[in-house]
């Protein structure tokens, strides 16, 4: 589903190289997480990906089920199918939420050559994925993510990907600042929404989250690469003994 | 009850700038030599040419005779800004000097179904006004108020609530607000008793920009005065809005006042939306006084017009009073928007809050805004806030933003910030992620800029109104086409 080949790319500001040839693929059914260190380039790849305008690719591929990604908009990734759930999602005043969202799963649902749905359409739609999150209807009359705790900018963000229905969901840290039940909550979503035909890749500091949304492959990522690559018996060792049991680079 | 209210804006402020205002400072006290902004050939300038080519002996009804009397008195001596006064420094009312105005000819042809198309659901009453005349066969729901409840022309409303017109406007009010009170047909009074409660009042003022003869403009000078009493409740709507379509850039101007006197704890929502016509030359006064522990919400939209301007003074005189200001203003191709706010604490444990938002859209537009807080030394632990956020889409766009605290009191907690951009690309991408292109991306922030005060309102219609106001105006500078990519 997503192929991406020595990736590199630097912050567009300061010309800051970032990631230095990451290599990684996703294929269908897989759920994927990466872990690593604060700075390792983790929440850049998300971001590349999806084409956040902070970050320059300057080499390599990534190819989404044929598509070449970098020749994309930001919202034409989003059409095909691809889908990042933000670390830190921005407030928008004077936006409803029922309208952001209905927005966004128009936009798709044109692109598919589907008919758009009208708000009332769009509340049936709506309101078995908002059960599924154990989200409050009043949810949707308010602002995006305007004065919504922590919990609830990543239900909402988890919302948006149950909406789009996309087909591949980059999650970037969406275990932080959740407690347990919101966590719960959260990581049961993204499993009832993951299938045969979807990817899922996790970016992550801890394992908690990895108990709850079992990953097929573990990633470690340490100065803008993929150190390592295995299973979660690569998370307990990360757990006993940190990232400094990984550091030997060459077994890679 | 204090007779004049004046005299407590005088500075007891060592060293500081700040004029003495016991007389309106447009007024030039006739013996003294005139005012240092002044220039040497105004000095033996008779009366100002324009005021005595706009000026008209008008009838004066039952109420405001003493308000006729002091602001013909007052015209006599003033002389209109110009920028070299500070307080228009970057609001030139040259177009309005030049322009010939006469009052408007009372008695324009409105129908029913157009206030309708106007109209307010949640209103428990709806006072039309065309050309500033109370037109009481238009208007509904006065005859239905409840008990200690007045709307109606100051002829019929208490007496004690009529002898307070004027009240702060001689005092505070610039120069328009004192031609106001010299043309003033009639003056709306809304009254509220005691513990009593009063539901939305829409005041719906209609501009005919029926032109009275030859080349000139209409004036039209709609006065409104609201109390409050102790312990009530009240909610004031207020609607300008130029007739006839908006392409068609009559040139009228509507010189607009109204004083809101809250007792103590009186609380009060008031909305403040304009309208005008492209070509309309619209100015407003609104002068609110604040007894203790009442709680005053203003929120304004500030979209229609050539030349605008909003002089909003609130003075706390009461301690534990709470002041919300909410206020939104477009300013499109060639329009000057203005928004001079004046609020005075000089009592304990007040709470204020100011946001002020601000678009312009075309190189053409301004947008103006002085927001004076002043905190005085009795003003204690005084909570204060204001923000201006000011949204610039194109080159050359020009806002001139002011916001300023003049802090006296030692213990306080004030904050004031001030934001001059272009749309945040952190939120433009937010919604490309989600597949919503960048053009729709850019529409729906820019609209939810507003958005954030306009729904303060709350009246979906009018709400509505607004917003239709605002995407045409977007719309007719095809801002999204041209937009950079930067």
């Amino acid at each position: 589903m997503l192929e991406v080949k020595d990736l590199t790319a630097k912050v567009a500001a300061t010309g800051k190289e970032i990631l230095k040839g990451v290599n990684l693929t996703v294929r269908n059914g897989e759920v994927h997480a990466i872990m690593g260190k604060n700075g390792s380039g983790k929440s850049t790849l998300s971001k590349v990906l999806v084409g956040h305008p902070d970050y320059e690719v300057t080499g390599g591929t990534a190819v989404f089920k044929g598509k070449n990604l970098f020749e994309l908009e930001p919202e034409e990734r989003s059409h095909a199918g691809l889908f990042l759930s933000f670390q830190s999602p921005i407030e928008v005043p004077g936006v409803s939420n029922v309208d952001f969202l209905r927005m966004a799963c128009n936009a798709r649902r044109k692109s598919l050559g589907q008919a758009e749905l009208d708000p009332l359409e769009f509340y049936a739609y709506i309101v078995p994925k908002l059960e599924m999150l154990n989200m409050d209807p009043t949810f949707l009359n308010r602002n995006v993510n305007e004065g919504f705790s922590g919990g609830e900018k990543k239900r909402n963000e988890i919302l948006q990907l149950a909406v789009l229905e996309a087909d591949m969901a980059i999650l970037d840290e969406i275990d932080s600042g959740l407690d347990i039940d919101a966590l719960r909550d959260v990581a049961k979503a993204v499993n009832q929404l993951k299938s045969e035909e979807t990817g899922v890749l996790m970016v992550t500091h801890y394992k908690r989250l990895l108990d709850y949304i079992k990953p097929d492959f573990v990633h470690i990522m340490q100065s803008g690469e993929i150190v390592k690559t295995g299973d979660m018996g690569l998370v307990d060792q990360l757990e006993a003994g940190g990232y400094a049991t990984l550091s030997d680079r060459e077994d890679s | 009850m204090q007779a004049s209210i004046g005299g407590r804006c005088a500075p007891s402020v060592a060293g500081k700038r700040i004029s003495t205002r016991v007389q309106n400072p447009y007024v030039r006290p006739a013996s003294k030599s005139c005012r240092s902004a002044a220039v040497a050939s105004a000095q033996t300038a008779p009366e100002d040419k324009w005021l005595a080519r706009t000026v008209k002996e008008v009838p004066t009804p039952a109420g405001l005779a003493t308000l006729r009397a002091e602001s013909t008195a007052a015209l006599a001596t003033l002389r209109m800004p110009s920028t070299r006064n500070e307080d228009y420094r970057f609001t030139d009312i040259t177009p309005v000097l030049r322009t010939n105005v006469q009052p408007a000819p009372a008695g324009a042809a409105v129908s029913k179904e157009l206030v309708a198309k106007h109209a307010l659901a949640g209103a428990v009453a709806t006072v039309v006004v065309v050309d500033g005349v109370l037109r009481l066969e238009l208007s509904s729901g006065l005859d239905a108020l409840p008990g200690g409840v007045y709307v109606g022309p100051a002829s019929g409303a208490p007496p004690a609530v009529v002898e307070k017109m004027g009240s702060l406007s001689r005092s505070r009010g610039g120069p328009f607000a004192v031609l106001n009170g010299a043309l003033a047909p009639d003056c709306l009074v809304v009254s509220v008793g005691a513990g009593r409660e009063l539901g939305p009042v829409h005041v719906l003022h209609l501009a005919s920009a029926a032109p009275p003869a030859g080349d000139s403009a209409p004036a039209s000078a709609p006065r409104s005065l609201v109390h409050l009493g102790p312990l009530s409740v009240g909610e004031l709507v207020e609607e300008f809005v130029g007739l006839g379509p908006a392409a068609d850039a009559g040139r009228y101007l509507t010189l607009g006042v109204t004083e809101v006197l809250l007792e103590q704890q009186a609380q009060m929502k008031h909305s403040y939306v304009q309208r005008e016509a492209t070509g309309a030359f619209h100015f407003k006064g609104t002068l609110v006084r604040q007894a203790e522990r009442s709680q005053y919400s203003f929120v304004e939209a500030a979209v229609g017009g050539a030349i605008a301007r909003h002089d909003l003074t609130i003075q706390q005189a009461g301690p534990e009073t709470v002041t919300e200001m909410g206020h939104f203003l477009l300013c499109g191709p060639s329009q000057l928007h203005d928004l001079h706010s004046r609020l005075t604490l000089d009592h304990p444990h007040g709470t204020a809050n100011q946001l002020h938002k601000c678009i312009v859209s075309h190189a053409t537009g301004r947008g103006v805004f002085d927001g004076n807080v002043k905190v005085n030394q009795a003003a204690q632990k005084t909570d204060a806030g204001q923000l201006s956020r000011n949204l610039l889409l194109v080159p050359l766009a020009t806002v001139n933003v002011k916001p300023n605290l003049q802090i006296i009191a030692d213990d306080v907690k004030c904050t004031h910030g001030c934001a001059v951009s272009d749309l945040r690309d952190e939120e433009l991408f937010y919604f490309r992620a989600r597949g919503i292109s960048a053009e729709a991306a850019r529409q729906a922030l820019v609209s939810s800029f507003g958005a954030e005060v306009v729904q303060r309102i709350g009246h979906p219609e009018l709400v509505k109104r607004v917003r239709e106001d605002v995407g045409r105006t977007l719309a007719s500078v095809e801002l999204f086409a041209t937009a950079t990519q930067a």
